[in-house]
């Protein structure tokens, strides 16, 4: 409450102060607008020289470093375990470590890539973040997960594919590093969604047919009315709850969602092509990662993937990798195809 | 009015994403201050922050009409603890008439 001790006797915001408000144009204005600018370049700064800890040398390997932030805002935290280490006794600080440990794996047994960058880079999460925190993001440099408030939302390290969202929002960021708006930040969502169901399908070496295609399972307290955060399969059933409201994805182009809410609706359309996703994995049957995931990782590291590529520019790239890869005539370049026309993509 | 959102996150949530609302004509002149004071001090305009699925507190004045007379974006780390508290009282009950209250 520290506004609260500035003296203010005016009346609330008349006509001329509103007006500086919005342009910011008073000396008083001026000058916190410096102090922000300055506040921000020393963030950047820090954003920018944050020294990641020392990553993995020996590729198949990774280093894991989970942190705990002790309920506060504070990253990275302290060190609580890191690679190599026993079991901690902490959920979300040994479910972190896992997750991680299963992220590289995907990434590395699969696709042969080593770390987020391929060179080998340190892990890093940091858990406890914030008081009854409810959310996980990537930072730039790692990720971050809250506790969740007991109420709507478990510890968001509950659910693997979350970990491994997060985490490939860091391969992303190597390598398209898709624009984090409109169907460009869809894409980067939906690649996230994508490659973190892919690391709980190949964790539990389950086949199509047996996976879930939820994405966030586990995250919602019995007293949501809701399976997940999202449904890969048929978006926009996933929930629908009195406080959470019901949810807004579509699964085809027709039903796009045009808003400058949630970055252009970036955690909205992603359920278009999750769903092309979806309908090509099945269409090919047995494990996921092995044909359709082929198609989108050779696509999520194409050098022709711009970082403002739609969902056109994005299905003709799996398109052309699908066919390089198997084959132009080949059962995944139709199923690929199919996909995209079924979800209104492509014509 | 003031309009406060909180929006962005791991998922889009329609039900908490949907805006509250502050009454300026229901808030005494203390907190009228004080949400002046907030306002003047926020952080400077939206800043591409880096990173995926961060979340932000979207500030907006409406006018009579719902017209937006002013609005800002702050990023959450950045937002002040005071605003928070405002969007969390809003939550609970959108302000009532009341010519004292506590800041
Ligand atoms: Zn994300």
């Amino acid at each position: 409450m520290t506004a609260s001790n500035l003296p203010m006797a005016r009346p609330f915001l008349p006509p001329y102060l509103l007006e500086r408000v919005a342009t910011g144009g008073s000396a008083r204005l001026r000058e916190c607008a410096r102090h922000t600018l300055l506040v921000d370049s020393r963030f950047r700064a820090r954003a920018g020289a944050v020294t990641l800890p020392p990553g993995s040398e020996r590729r198949g390997e990774p280093a894991r470093y989970v942190h705990s932030a002790e309920q506060q805002q504070v990253l990275p935290g302290k060190l609580v375990r890191r690679e190599g280490q026993g079991e901690s006794g902490d959920s979300a600080i040994d479910e972190a470590y896992h997750g991680l440990g299963a992220t590289y794996r995907l990434f590395w047994e699969v696709y042969r890539r080593h770390s987020l960058d391929d060179q080998g880079m340190a892990l890093l999460a940091t858990v406890h973040y914030g008081k009854e925190y409810e959310n996980a993001f990537w930072d730039g440099n790692q990720m971050v997960f809250g506790d969740g408030d007991g109420e709507l939302f478990n510890r968001f390290t509950i659910a693997v594919d979350i970990i491994a969202h997060e985490l490939t929002h860091g391969v992303i960021q190597h390598e398209a590093a898709l624009e984090y708006a409109y169907q460009a930040g869809a894409l980067n969502e939906s690649l996230s969604d994508v490659f973190g169901t892919l690391v709980k399908q190949y964790q539990g070496e389950q086949r199509v047919e047996q996976a879930d295609w939820l994405v966030g399972e586990g995250l919602f307290t019995d007293r949501v009315a809701g399976r997940a955060l999202r449904s890969m399969a048929e978006p926009g059933t996933a929930y629908d709850d009195p406080l959470l409201g019901s949810d807004p994805q579509p699964g085809h182009m027709n039903d796009l969602v045009e808003t400058h809410e949630d970055n252009g609706g970036v955690h909205i359309n992603s359920g278009i092509p999750n769903r092309a996703f979806h309908l090509a994995a099945m269409a090919l049957g047995g494990h996921a990662w092995e044909r359709a995931g082929w198609v989108w990782y050779d696509t999520l590291v194409d050098q022709r993937l711009g970082r403002n590529s739609d969902f056109a520019t994005f299905a003709g790239l799996t398109q052309d990798n699908a066919a390089r890869r198997f084959g132009a005539t080949s059962e995944v370049a139709e199923a690929v195809l199919a996909a995209w026309r079924t979800v209104g993509v492509l014509p | 009015m003031l309009r406060l959102s909180r929006e962005g996150g791991l998922a889009h949530f329609p039900g908490l994403a949907r805006p509250r609302c502050v009454h300026c004509t229901g808030c005494s002149e203390e907190q009228l201050g004080e949400l002046q004071s907030l306002l003047l001090a926020l952080p400077g305009a939206s800043v591409a922050e880096a990173g995926n699925d961060r979340r932000r507190f979207c500030v907006a004045l409406v006018g009579e009409g719902g017209e937006v007379l002013w609005s800002q974006v702050v990023a959450e780390e950045s937002a002040p603890q005071a605003l928070l508290a405002w969007w969390r009282r809003a939550e609970i009950a959108p302000l009532q008439k009341k010519t004292d209250g506590q800041a």
